[in-house]
């Protein structure tokens, strides 16, 4: 019956509704950006009320958020972080800094561009987004799962590739596994 | 503010003065004094004013880069918790090859500024004990702190750039464009177009 394509969408829609509303983020920090992540968490903005909520490791969690600059050193760990998430996992990249550098796009230690080297679904753009503003964001990842597209994760796996080689430009020593699903 | 009120400064910049040879010393204002030292100084001069006139607390190190006189310059700085003053000892070494005396003997904690500084600007102390890489993960270029290491160009080099920001300029032509202040020889050296 699951074969059939008709019943594939509902299964799909019924799955997508589920999904949206069960976002758990990572607990993991970089840059400044995860200051605004309690006041969003917490009563005066509440979260929860869409259904995001933290995780304590990779593996529990649905949405990686890059919070702010991203040092050559951690994007070593994100990609580790990355890699370990289960399927369907998004990323969102919050403030200027994952978009174009912001101020640090001339620093020799940050990376500019968060999108070339994991997928990006839904970027927050702000020095630093405001909580209604990260709200706002994760209320446009969850429409885009609902419409199936958000699907970076896919395109991770179908790109590999391109993202393997712009993460060894960076990262010279490459001393973690080489993932290949 | 009148004389009297710097007796303490002037009485630790007197004491030094008899002590070692000194290549200036001055009291700068209330509750700061430095004194330029040559660096096999350092260790002497850092020693007297942690035993005896009570500079126990060491605050902080760190280092300039003076690229036209080729030259590092590396300050330390202590700090009497009784009288609340600052004591700056300044000491020059070369750009190539500089190398200066360990001093975490006196203070444990000088050697994490002591790390830093050897990663980030190349200077080399005698004998300091702790790995080579501190911050920075598998660097292989020039200690990027160094003025003459060029950060725009490395990171074009390195790292994706999004259309958009073509405006990002040096902040020194913006200067000399509304002030009609003329860069000095260095900074057009070291800019960078």
């Amino acid at each position: 019956m699951y074969n059939d394509k008709e019943s594939q969408k509902i299964v799909d829609i019924i799955q997508n509704y589920a999904r949206k509303h069960s976002l758990f983020i990572l607990a993991y920090g970089t840059g400044c950006g995860a200051i605004e992540i309690p006041p969003t968490m917490t009563s005066r903005y509440d979260a929860e009320r869409f259904g995001i909520r933290g995780a304590a490791t990779p593996r529990q969690a649905d949405v990686l958020l890059i919070t702010g600059y991203l040092a050559t050193k951690s994007l070593k760990r994100v990609i580790k972080v990355y890699e370990q998430m289960q399927d369907p996992k998004y990323v969102i990249g919050f403030g200027s800094c994952t978009i174009n550098g912001g101020m640090y796009w001339d620093s020799y230690n940050t990376i500019n561009v968060l999108d070339k080297y994991i997928p990006v679904d839904v970027n927050i753009n702000g020095c630093m987004p405001r909580p209604e503003a990260v709200i706002a964001g994760f209320v446009k990842l969850q429409k885009q799962i609902q419409e199936g597209k958000a699907d970076g994760w896919d395109k991770y796996k179908k790109n590999l590739d391109y993202y393997k080689e712009n993460q060894k430009k960076i990262i010279t020593n490459w001393v973690m596994p080489d993932f290949n699903w | 503010m009148s004389e009297n009120n710097l007796h303490n400064e002037q009485k630790l910049l007197n004491l030094l003065e008899k002590k070692f040879i000194l290549k200036g010393g001055s009291v700068r204002r209330e509750r700061r004094v430095e004194v330029k030292v040559e660096p096999k100084e350092i260790v002497p001069v850092l020693l007297y004013a942690k035993e005896n006139s009570g500079y126990t607390a060491f605050t902080h190190m760190s280092c300039v880069d003076w690229i036209e006189d080729g030259e590092f310059e590396v300050v330390y700085i202590l700090w009497h918790p009784e009288e609340k003053i600052n004591f700056f000892v300044k000491t020059r070494v070369s750009r190539d090859n500089g190398t200066l005396p360990n001093i975490d003997f006196i203070w444990r904690q000088a050697n994490t500024y002591e790390r830093e500084i050897r990663e980030m600007f190349g200077i080399q102390f005698e004998g300091l004990v702790g790995r080579e890489e501190f911050i920075l993960e598998d660097w292989e270029h020039m200690p990027p702190m160094r003025r003459d290491f060029d950060t725009a160009k490395f990171v074009e080099k390195t790292y994706f750039y999004r259309p958009g920001r073509e405006d990002a300029k040096d902040v020194r032509e913006y200067v000399q464009e509304r002030t009609d202040e003329e860069l000095p020889d260095f900074a057009k050296k070291y800019s960078r177009d």
